[in-house]
C-alpha cells in the first residue's frame, strides 16, 4: 500500500510538469505584452521596451520557460508580480486561506446535501419527495450561478436583511456564497447518489443483511451506501478541485479576496509569474486530492485495493 | 415465547398468493399453494425456473420486494406467528434468528466492502439475547467458519478472497450463526461444481441433524431432494401440483403428469432410451396464465376439461395431487 502511494505521489511531478509548460505557452499566446498593459495606451515605445527589458519579456519564449522552471526547481523561486513586484508565494498565501475557508465550506455543504438527498431520493424511489427532489435540483442546476447570487442578495441582504452582502468580516459573509454554490452544485451529486444508490440497494448482498435482520437504517447506510459511496466519493473531491479554482465568480458578486480573481486579474494583465504560480499551486492541490481520493478508494474498497495493490 | 408456540409448525403457509406488478402486467408468480414444515423435517420444493419457488421463500422472509410485489392473498406463520401481521422491528429479530436463508448465488450474495468475519458478527450482535460479549461473539464466529470447514483466521479477508464453493460457505456461515430454527435454502448448490456440491449437502444434513432445524429445500435437482428430503412439494406455475413424502413421490404409482415429466427429463444409467424427454414447450407466461389445468398446455394426457377447468385437489395418505386425471374417484 504505502509503494502503491509513493508510487502515485511521485506521478505529480509529470503533470505539474506538463500543467507548467501548457499554462505558460498559452498565456505567451495571449496578444500584448506586460509592460503595455502596466504603462497604458500613453506610453512610448521606449518606454515599453525598457520595462520589458526589466522584466526580463524580451527573452525568447523556451528561454523564459527554462530559466522559469529552473527558478522553482533550484531555488524554489516562483518569482515576483510584474505589476507590482509582490512576490507570488506572498500573494498565494495572502489570499488562499480565503479561498480555501470558502471551497471548504462549499464542498461540505454540497457533498452533505447531496448525497443526503441523493438517498433519500433512491430509498423512498418514485415517492412524492423522490419528484420534488429531482425535480427542484434539476431546476436550480439550471439557473446560472451569478444570477442567483445576485438574486439571494436582493432577497436576503437588500429585502430581508438578515445577511450581509458583501465582504467577510464575520461568518455570515460565507453563508450566502457557500449556501448558493452548494445548492446549485449538488444536483448532480444528488442525482449521481440516486443513481449509485438504486443499483447498490438492488444488490443481493443488501437483500442478504435483511435476512440476517439488519434493520433498515443499517441495510441502507452500511450495506447499500458504503457500495454506492465510491463514485459520489471520487465526485466529492473532483468538485472540490473545480471548486478551488471556480471560486472567481462568488469573489466578484460577494466582494470576498480570494485566488480567483488574483488569477483573473493577472490574467487580464497579462501577469505571467502571478498566473502560473497560482495556476500550479492549485494544479499540485489538484492532483494531491486525486491522489489521496484514490487512495481512500482503496482503503474503503478491496476490490480497487486488489487492483492496485500487489499482496 | 419459545414454548408457547412449541407446538406450531414450523412453517403454515395456507393459500398463499404472490403478485408482481409492473406498470403494463402483474405476473402471478404464487397462486394458491398450501403447506406445512414441522420442526426437524425437510420439505424439498421442485419446480423449474420461474415456478414461484424463491417467491415463496422471500414471501416466508417477508423479503419480497417493495413496491413491485406484495402477497395478495393468503396466510404465513412461521412457528405459530402471523408473518404479515408482525411490525418491522419483529420481524427484524425473526430474520437471522428463527428463520433464516441460504441465497442462490453466493458471488453476489455476500457484501464485497465488508470482511467475511464482520457478516457474520453482524448478525450475531444483532441476535445477542444471551448477552454474549465481544470476545464470546469473535468465538462464535470462528467457531461457525470451521463448521463450514473455512480457517478461522480467514474470518479478516474480504469475499473477494474466496472460490465460488467458499463464498457459499460462508452464506452458510452467515445463515447459521445464530442456529435458527428454520432454514431456508434456495439453490445452495446450483452455483458450485459437484464436489463441492455434495460437501455442502453433507454440512446443511450435518447441521440439520445436530441443531434439529426445520429445512426447506428450494431445487430443481430431484437427486438432492432424494438425498435430503422427508417430503416434496412439486411447483408448477406457483402451484403446488403434487405434493407427498419422498417415497410417495419416487415410487411408481400415480403422479401428475409434471412430475411424470422431471423425471423423464433426468439421465438415468441403466435407462436403454437412447435420449432423455424433455418437457415439451415452456412454463407458460405469468401475466397471462392459461385458463383451468396451468399445465394444459404442455401436458401429454391433457383431456378437454383441462382446459376449462382449474383441477380441485385430491388426497390419498397425505400424498396431494391437482390434476383431473385423479380428482375425485379416478384417484380413489
Amino acid at each position: 500500500m504505502l509503494k502503491y502511494a509513493i508510487k502515485r505521489f511521485l506521478l505529480i511531478i509529470p503533470i505539474i510538469l506538463g500543467v507548467t509548460v501548457i499554462v505558460f505557452t498559452i498565456i505567451n499566446i495571449i496578444p500584448g505584452d506586460p509592460a503595455q498593459r502596466i504603462l497604458g495606451v500613453g506610453a512610448s515605445e521606449e518606454q515599453i521596451r525598457e520595462l520589458n527589458h526589466r522584466l526580463g519579456y524580451d527573452r525568447p519564449f523556451i528561454e523564459r520557460l527554462f530559466n522559469y522552471v529552473r527558478d522553482i526547481v533550484t531555488r524554489f523561486d516562483f518569482g515576483s508580480s510584474y505589476q507590482n513586484g509582490d512576490s507570488v508565494v506572498y500573494k498565494i498565501r495572502l489570499n488562499f486561506p480565503y479561498t480555501l475557508k470558502l471551497t471548504v465550506l462549499q464542498v461540505i455543504a454540497y457533498a452533505v446535501i447531496g448525497v443526503t438527498l441523493g438517498v433519500l431520493s433512491a430509498v423512498k424511489q418514485y415517492s412524492a419527495l423522490d419528484n420534488v427532489v429531482r425535480v427542484v435540483s434539476v431546476s436550480l442546476a439550471a439557473f446560472p450561478g451569478f444570477w442567483v447570487y445576485m438574486i439571494a442578495i436582493l432577497l436576503f441582504s437588500l429585502k430581508l436583511g438578515w445577511l450581509p452582502s458583501s465582504g467577510v468580516e464575520s461568518w455570515k459573509g460565507y453563508v450566502l456564497p457557500v449556501a448558493c454554490s452548494a445548492i446549485l452544485a449538488s444536483a448532480g451529486l444528488q442525482r449521481l447518489t440516486r443513481t449509485t444508490m438504486l443499483e447498490s440497494i438492488r444488490q443481493d448482498f443488501v437483500r442478504t443483511a435483511r435476512a440476517k435482520g439488519c434493520a433498515e437504517g443499517t441495510v441502507i447506510w452500511r450495506h447499500a451506501f458504503l457500495n454506492a459511496m465510491l463514485p459520489v466519493l471520487n465526485q466529492v473531491g473532483i468538485s472540490f478541485g473545480m471548486m478551488l479554482g471556480g471560486t472567481v465568480i462568488a469573489e466578484t458578486v460577494f466582494a470576498m479576496p480570494g485566488l480567483g480573481s488574483v488569477i483573473v486579474n493577472a490574467i487580464q494583465s497579462k501577469d505571467v509569474p502571478v498566473v502560473m504560480g497560482c495556476s500550479i499551486f492549485l494544479a499540485v492541490i489538484f492532483c494531491v486530492i486525486v491522489v489521496l481520493l484514490d487512495l481512500a478508494s482503496a482503503a474503503v474498497d478491496p476490490r480497487v485495493k486488489a487492483k492496485f495493490v500487489k499482496q | 415465547m419459545k414454548d408457547t408456540k412449541a407446538n406450531a409448525a414450523a412453517i403454515d403457509v395456507r393459500d398463499l398468493y404472490v403478485e408482481y406488478r409492473t406498470d403494463d402486467a402483474v405476473v402471478r408468480a404464487v397462486n394458491g399453494i398450501s403447506f406445512r414444515l414441522e420442526k426437524g423435517r425437510t420439505l424439498g420444493l421442485v419446480g423449474e425456473t420461474g415456478a414461484g419457488k424463491t417467491t415463496t421463500a422471500l414471501a416466508l422472509m417477508r423479503l419480497l420486494p417493495d413496491r413491485v410485489s406484495h402477497v395478495a392473498g393468503g396466510e404465513i406463520y412461521i412457528r405459530g406467528d402471523d408473518v404479515m401481521a408482525l411490525p418491522d422491528r419483529t420481524m427484524n429479530l425473526i430474520r437471522g434468528e428463527i428463520i433464516s436463508m441460504i441465497f442462490q448465488d453466493p458471488m453476489t450474495a455476500l457484501n464485497p466492502i465488508m470482511t467475511v468475519g464482520d457478516q457474520i458478527k453482524e448478525s450475531l450482535k444483532i441476535h445477542n439475547s444471551e448477552k454474549r460479549s465481544e470476545r464470546e461473539i469473535d468465538a462464535r464466529v470462528d467457531e461457525v467458519l470451521e463448521l463450514v470447514g473455512i480457517p478461522a483466521e480467514r474470518k479478516k479477508d474480504y469475499p473477494l478472497a474466496f472460490s465460488g464453493g467458499m463464498k457459499q460457505r460462508i452464506v452458510i456461515a452467515i445463515a447459521l450463526a445464530c442456529s435458527p430454527d428454520i432454514l431456508i435454502a434456495d439453490e445452495p448448490t446450483t452455483a458450485l461444481d459437484v464436489t463441492i456440491q455434495a460437501q455442502v449437502l453433507a454440512l446443511i444434513d450435518e447441521l440439520k441433524q445436530k441443531l434439529g432445524t426445520a429445512l426447506l429445500m428450494i431445487t430443481h435437482d430431484l437427486g438432492i431432494v432424494v438425498k435430503t428430503c422427508d417430503d416434496v412439494a412439486v411447483m408448477y406455475a406457483g402451484q403446488i401440483v403434487e405434493y407427498g413424502s419422498v417415497q410417495q413421490i419416487f415410487s411408481p404409482g400415480d403422479h401428475h403428469p409434471y412430475t411424470e415429466g422431471l423425471f423423464g427429463a433426468i439421465p438415468n444409467v441403466r435407462s436403454k432410451a437412447r435420449r432423455l424427454t424433455p418437457i415439451e414447450g415452456l412454463m407458460p407466461d405469468p401475466t397471462a396464465l392459461p385458463e383451468g389445468c396451468k399445465f394444459s398446455p404442455r401436458c401429454p394426457k391433457c383431456m378437454e376439461i383441462c382446459r376449462t377447468q382449474e383441477p380441485a385437489e385430491s388426497e390419498r395418505d397425505g400424498h396431494r395431487l391437482k390434476c383431473h386425471l385423479f380428482g375425485g374417484e379416478a384417484h380413489e
